[in-house]
């Protein structure tokens, strides 16, 4: 008679010491760690190399017969064009700094996830091919050639990293992993593999300016509806000035906050901000999207896409451009944006706030303003009317966003936004925050229903810090200037955080906004009672601001 | 010696024996960083494992402990092992991996001893929490098909309430305003 498993037998566990060496451990591609592939007419439209319909959990990804030697030469013309990967490339001395830093590596404990690791599996190849030492001695010095299995580790790996460049901050030589992460990403495009998730919104992007192909007609009634929704709460329908020639502003902000919850109410949020300043701004059919998925699929794409920006800038004359919440938007604006699409067009003048008159000249060469500083710089010059009381059912924290934190250093104006319109802030333990805040777990185009099972894992640090504080000191909401961010940390906070709410900044100043000849608010952005405290008859608006 | 005292007297070696036999469910490259660092939120999978040792041991051999602060940690912990790559078996049975170090640490004395009731009074405990722990582990995989569920429809609310105000639009139940 056939024995039953121990539990020990059923946990399998390994060998105490790996019986192969890295090298030749392979990633196994179960559902719910990969996402699914691009479909072969989005590429075909794109005119992305080599459209071809195909499985990860297959055994053949039906590459090109010369697969090889496209991606050999793909490298090769990268690393001829970027210095930095080569730079990235040679001046690893695999110190480990970056190793436990990764919220893929501490949600999955797979080595590979260690960024040291994941940037060692192209580096491998450069070595075999680039370097005098790897062509002599091969293997022995940690050089490897290209397989099948190497592509397919590639994949796994790339589309396990969300360019959060958390590991970056700790490397002691500034080596930027996201970096290298777009480079396999962008080699693998060379053969054909990209995933649906990113390449369907960059379909879309492409033909009608946003991620979902919204056509513009379309667009704007939406945006139509939004603002009706606003008038039901505070008895003001905002102006949605759309496409408006000579506007001060051109406003862009990612798709995801007209489409999703719950980024419509940060939207609404936006609306009543501008109605109420009187602002001469403009919102635009054409450049409807601030999000740039091409970013996450190689560099020209990422050019193509936001190109749109400057082009209608120009084309509406437009002095400067005011941007919303989003995330990876703001790395490419600002890192990448004068490389790609600069300089500027010539209309276009060093941002100014119309309202307080303050340059903001940091930006004098892109010409963008992100919100949260544009509406900082309002509230310390007392233009503001805010009531805090209105958000005052929420102990909010603030989850920084990898990109703003990280890649442009955005850290300390949403949260002076943050305490201004919502009376109970707390902060999550310092080493889950600012430069060293835990992404999401699903940026860079990851944010896919099909790995919800990954998205749990990976963003698990996130939420145990949330959880923390949800315990601690009672926390029911986490605000963020992200719209990848609100659409993923819903699920993330239901599964680590039950209880805690999502909400973009500007939902928040929306709501606590007093508006001239406003009606008395009894409903949030969201159509839910204020607050008690907020009902008060006799509790006039507080006056916020310095000073105050 | 009363038999809650011998059980107690080896707490630290059951805890850091299951401690490590969890640890080497991962692949061994990892298990020096499990081990050796401490920070609950930069080392959130060993902080989950040790915090859910300590609880279930004193569950196990019947301490006077807090039900509230019982579910949490073990909550916690299950969410992790319910996400993370494992068959749902292998997820439950890392529990069950406490008796074989129970067995070796404490049984020897406790049959000499003629306590062999209370000692298998204290694994029996173990079933129970084990079966508490599978609640919390089939409600952690509800959560991720729900998830799955509501962010389709999130991604598209907006579009869907446009979609209804059309002339002879579709005619799909309205979307809850909140938010929860």
């Amino acid at each position: 008679m056939a024995k039953l498993p121990t539990p020990q037998m059923l946990m399998a566990s390994r060998p105490a010491f790996p019986d192969k060496d890295w090298f030749e451990t392979k990633p196994e591609f179960v559902p719910g760690s990969y996402c699914y592939p691009a479909k072969m007419d989005t590429m075909e439209l794109l005119h992305m190399p080599h459209p071809h319909e195909w499985d990860p959990s297959a055994e053949d990804w039906h590459l090109p017969e010369n697969w090889e030697q496209i991606l050999c030469d793909a490298f090769a013309d990268r690393l001829e064009k970027h210095r930095s990967l080569k730079l990235f490339m040679d001046i690893c001395v695999r110190c480990g700094a970056c190793a436990d830093k990764c919220q893929f590596f501490l949600g999955t404990n797979d080595p590979k996830n260690m960024p040291v690791l994941r940037a060692e599996l192209l580096r491998s190849l450069y070595r075999r091919d680039h370097t005098m030492l790897g062509k002599l001695l091969g293997k022995r010095v940690g050089a490897r050639g290209w397989d099948m299995g190497v592509v397919k580790e590639l994949f796994y790996y790339a589309y396990q990293c969300t360019e959060c460049r958390r590991c970056s901050l700790y490397c002691p030589y500034g080596i930027d992993t996201a970096e290298i992460t777009m480079i396999v990403r962008e080699l693998l495009h060379e053969v054909g593999l990209g995933l649906h998730w990113i390449m369907d919104p960059v379909k879309n992007c492409s033909f009608t300016g946003n991620h979902l192909g919204i056509q513009p007609h379309s667009f704007v009634e939406i945006v139509e509806m939004l603002a009706d929704d606003c008038e039901t709460v505070t008895g003001i329908r905002p102006k949605t000035p759309f496409n408006k020639k000579g506007a001060e502003i051109l406003f862009i902000t990612p798709s995801g906050d007209v489409f999703a919850e719950p980024g419509i109410y940060t939207f609404m949020g936006y609306l009543l901000l501008f109605h109420e300043l009187d602002l001469d701004y403009t919102l635009s059919t054409y450049a409807s999207e601030g999000g740039n998925f091409g970013s996450f699929v190689s560099f020209n794409m990422a050019k193509k896409l936001n190109a749109k920006m400057y082009a209608e800038a120009e084309r509406l004359n437009a002095k400067w451009i005011l941007g919303g919440e989003c995330g990876h938007m703001w790395r490419v604006i600002n890192q990448y944006m004068d490389t790609y699409n600069g300089p500027a067009p010539a209309n276009m003048e060093v941002p100014v706030s119309p309202i307080t008159g303050t340059v903001f000249d940091y930006a004098a060469s892109t010409k963008m303003v992100h919100i949260a500083e544009f509406t900082a710089d309002l509230i310390r010059h007392n233009k503001l009317n805010l009531n805090p009381k209105r958000n005052a059912n929420l102990v909010t924290t603030w989850h920084d966003s990898c990109n703003p934190a990280r890649g442009m250093g955005l850290l300390d104006e949403p949260r002076y936004v943050l305490r201004h319109v919502c009376e109970n802030f707390v902060e999550m333990p310092e080493n889950t925050i600012r430069e060293q805040t835990f992404c999401c777990g699903a940026g860079s185009g990851l944010n896919t229903e099909e790995i919800m099972e990954l998205r749990m894992r990976s963003g698990m640090p996130r939420g145990n810090a949330l959880r923390y504080v949800q315990q601690k000191y009672g926390v029911n909401h986490m605000a963020c200037v992200c719209a990848i961010d609100r659409a993923t940390l819903p699920p993330l906070a239901d599964y680590w955080a039950p209880g805690c709410t999502i909400s973009g900044l500007h939902e928040l100043v929306g709501n606590a906004l007093v508006m001239k000849g406003e009606e008395k608010r009894t409903m949030n952005l969201r159509q839910e009672d204020l607050p008690e405290e907020a009902l008060e008859p006799d509790d006039a608006p507080e006056q916020t601001g310095e000073g105050q | 010696m009363n038999a809650l005292d011998i059980l107690r007297s080896c707490k630290k070696d059951v805890v850091s024996g299951w401690v490590e036999a969890v640890f080497s469910t991962y692949p061994l490259e990892t298990t020096g960083f499990l081990r050796t660092k401490t920070n609950p939120f930069t080392n959130p999978v060993a902080h989950m494992t040790k915090e859910a040792a300590g609880i279930l041991f004193d569950a196990m051999i019947g301490e006077e402990v807090e039900p509230d602060e019982v579910k949490s940690s073990l909550e916690r912990f299950i969410k992790l092992r319910a996400v993370q790559k494992f068959t749902p078996g292998q997820s439950m049975a890392v529990l069950y991996l406490m008796k074989p170090v129970l067995r070796d640490k404490a049984l020897p004395e406790m049959r000499a001893r003629g306590l062999l009731d209370e000692y298998l009074a204290a694994e029996s405990r173990l079933d129970t929490l084990a079966l508490l722990a599978f609640d919390m582990y089939m409600q952690a995989r509800e959560t991720v098909a729900e998830s799955r569920i509501k962010e389709i429809r999130n991604q598209h609310a907006q579009l869907k309430r446009w979609a209804q105000q059309l002339e002879n639009g579709p005619d799909i139940p309205a979307e809850k305003k909140s938010f929860e």
